[in-house]
């Protein structure tokens, strides 16, 4: 078998001027570093520590195509696509493919700006080439693959003191006629003192394949507190890496919250560096797959200043021939003393042959500190499920509550509240198999076509 | 009301239950007693359907039905209740959702619509009070950071609000202090009709006093070994029970080898 990377480098090397010409001057800074990082390093193998459970080659083997000429979107996102999930009066903007849409003017109190590179770049000189990939401190595949290709992205700047009243939505949808892998690319800079909560959700037609990676950057500078609510709702034509990298300043918090509704094969790297002191991290993730759906968390802190915080706490509820994998790794660095962190893992396999995997790990250099990480995988409490049944309750409804029960505990962490509850509802719907996806979305109208394409040879 | 004809079960192939024989009419109200391990929890599970109880043989019929072949919700749905010894936490499902589905479900067996929230609520209010189970209770997860009094006052406030025909106590008064024993008993009480039955197992005099029992049966290695009114309970209280093993050995004889 060839490499499945070769496919990638050969097109890059055989289009990157056209890949330049529709990009801005600081992504392309970064392509020839990342081309030979991909030439040196190669994609990783189920060899790879970091990999163990996700296939990245055979992710990467179909031929996808890429909008390398930047083909306009065909018509207005906002009249086509409604996302139902927030209730939260968001400000939303979207993400097709790769493609930015028309990013709608913020009421007269917010100041959050969000503007497209390429325009970011033209007003507001060097200031895309100043964090643009400043936070990928490590080499990661995916993350290249995306820097290698990746034309398009989103600013999303919070400036200095500023509490935003209003919620950032964004909406990344892939819809297709034919197999597409989609290079997103995304930049929250918090600056000091500003406050934001951001809710990104992922969905995509079934119409085609998609292969999508996303690099999502977020820099806090100091006292800033943001809130990322991640929301995966695809299918199994999807195979996704988000690539997630933040760095805080001292005293920022930084809320990472990660809910798979449904997905094909997913896989969140999550790179999170408390860089000062007093800075603070607190990731919540919530899974739930079943048949064959795959979905892989591997997530680092570093603890690399003194007096930090970070707290992990992901739960799985595996169903059918479901994969879950987490593999958490908080990093105390020598001298950074007083680190304070928790992480705590958990799944319930439903069914006898869904699988988790979980590697909760410490490494510390530093002798003050108070650190701690559990996992659990266990099946349903049967004693539990008796106990319901003899009240009445039929047994596939006890099983779905003692599952939303098994969630709710990491979505009660989420906030705003109309989003925690709006969530809750989703996952209930999901475990009682009336999700569907993209619910209340008009571009689902009339082509619930469930059956896929197979890829191209 | 409830028919059993020599009922034999095990638990995980070891033998519990040989030959259980007892009839309850409606209204009347059965105290069990006995040895520990002499299978009145055993009975208790098997009558309610536990999966890990398998019954060997004989049967029990339920208001003429063949109790032991429908599903431990149907047997809930036919009138019957259990209040566990060891009531289960479900941390995250608070009660008010715990006992909507129950009662709905039981509402749809029935083909009656749902209950309306407002009536729901009206409803928990009312048998909260029967035992005295405060309001925030119905928040928080089933039995989630309960005492073991407060579990117990909850088995019966659940008793009462799904008002079944035929209730299961296995011992409900064990772990209580003389007060909470009460509110229990009394509120057991005031849901007795002439319709409604029970089976009680209890090891306590206390309870013999407040339910007044119709019956009371001594079970010894898996059988009922003797049968009177509450007097012999009161016996029980008063002499142990080697007396009744040496009668019952004089009468039923072990099979030499």
């Amino acid at each position: 078998m060839t490499d499945p990377l070769k496919q990638y480098l050969d097109l890059y090397r055989a289009e990157h001027s056209r890949i330049a010409a529709g990009s801005c001057p600081a992504m392309n800074a970064h392509r020839d570093a990342a081309l030979r990082q991909l030439e040196a390093h190669g994609l990783p193998t189920r060899r790879t520590e970091e990999y163990k459970y996700t296939a990245v080659r055979d992710a990467l083997a179909p031929d996808y195509g890429l909008n390398i000429a930047r083909l306009p979107l065909a018509a207005d996102p906002h009249k086509l696509y409604h996302c139902s999930l927030p209730n939260i009066g968001a400000r939303t903007c979207y993400i097709i493919n790769d493609t930015v849409g028309p990013v709608p003017t913020a009421g007269s109190e917010d100041a959050i700006r969000v503007v497209p590179f390429a325009k970011a770049d033209e007003e507001m000189r060097g200031f895309i080439g100043k964090y643009y990939h400043s936070t990928v401190q490590s080499y990661d595949a995916l993350a290249s693959l995306n820097t290698l290709l990746a034309q398009e992205g989103l600013l999303v700047l919070i400036p200095k003191g500023h509490r935003a009243v209003q919620p950032l939505q964004l909406v990344c949808f892939a819809d297709a006629k034919a197999d597409l892998m989609a290079n997103r690319r995304l930049l929250v800079v918090a600056e000091e003192g500003a406050e934001a909560t951001l809710l990104i959700c992922e969905h995509a037609s079934s119409s085609a394949h998609y292969l999508t990676t996303q690099v999502t950057e977020l820099v806090l500078g100091e006292r800033a507190r943001v809130e990322l609510c991640s929301v995966e709702e695809t299918g199994s034509n999807c195979t996704r890496f988000h690539n997630i990298y933040a760095d805080l300043a001292a005293g920022a918090a930084l809320k990472l919250n990660s809910v798979t509704l449904t997905c094909g094969h997913s896989r969140q790297t999550t790179e999170v560096r408390l860089a000062a002191p007093e800075a603070s991290v607190e990731a919540n993730g919530a899974v739930t797959a079943a048949a064959e759906e795959h979905a892989d968390h591997n997530i680092l802190v570093r603890h690399d200043a003194g007096d930090c915080r970070s707290t992990l706490r992901y739960k799985y509820v595996l169903d059918g021939n479901a994969t879950g994998a987490f593999a958490g790794k908080v990093y105390v660095a020598p001298g950074a003393q007083r680190s304070h962190s928790e992480q705590t893992n958990a799944n319930l396999c439903v069914s006898p042959t869904a699988h988790a995997f979980s590697q909760p790990m410490l490494e510390i250099y530093a002798d003050d500190v108070k650190c701690n990480h559990g996992s659990t995988v266990g099946k349903l409490d049967e004693t539990a499920l008796f106990y319901m049944r003899q009240r009445g309750i039929p047994e596939a409804e006890a099983r779905l509550l003692l599952q939303h029960a098994f969630v709710n505990d990491v979505l009660r962490h989420i906030q705003p509240e109309s989003l925690r509850q709006r969530l809750s509802l989703l996952v209930e719907k999901r475990f009682r198999g009336e999700l569907r996806r993209c619910d209340g979305c008009r571009m689902y109208g009339g082509t619930a076509t469930n059956a896929p394409t197979p890829p191209e040879p | 009301m409830l028919e059993i004809r020599n009922l034999c079960a095990e638990v995980e192939g070891k033998p519990i239950l040989r030959g259980i024989d007892l009839t309850i009419r409606d209204g009347e109200v059965h105290v069990l007693m006995g040895p520990n391990g002499s299978g009145k929890s055993t009975l208790c599970h098997v009558l309610v359907g536990n999966p890990k109880y398998a019954v060997t043989g004989g049967s029990a019929t339920f208001n003429g039905k063949d109790l032991l072949a429908l599903p431990p919700e149907h047997r809930s749905y036919e009138g019957l209740f259990m209040s566990f010894q060891t009531p289960t936490e479900i941390p995250g499902v608070s009660m008010t959702n715990f006992l909507r589905a129950a009662v709905n479900a039981r509402r749809k067996y029935r083909g009656e619509e749902p209950l309306g929230a407002s009536e729901f609520l009206q409803l928990l209010r009312e048998k909260r009070k029967l035992v005295g189970l405060d309001a925030h209770f119905m928040s928080r997860g089933v039995n989630e950071g309960f005492s073991g009094g407060e579990r117990k006052r909850n088995e019966i406030f659940q008793m009462a609000v799904l008002a079944p025909t035929f209730s299961i106590l296995d011992e409900t008064d064990s772990g209580l202090d003389v007060d909470a024993l009460r509110t229990v008993a009394e509120g057991f009480n005031a849901l007795r009709t002439p319709r409604t039955s029970a089976m009680v197992v209890t090891h306590y005099q206390r309870m013999l006093d407040y339910l007044r029992p119709d019956f009371v049966h001594v079970l010894m290695e898996g059988r009922i070994v003797r049968s009177g009114d509450a007097s012999l309970g009161y016996a029980i209280e008063e002499r142990g029970f080697d007396w009744i093993r040496d009668e019952a050995a004089t009468a039923q004889p072990e099979p030499q080898p």
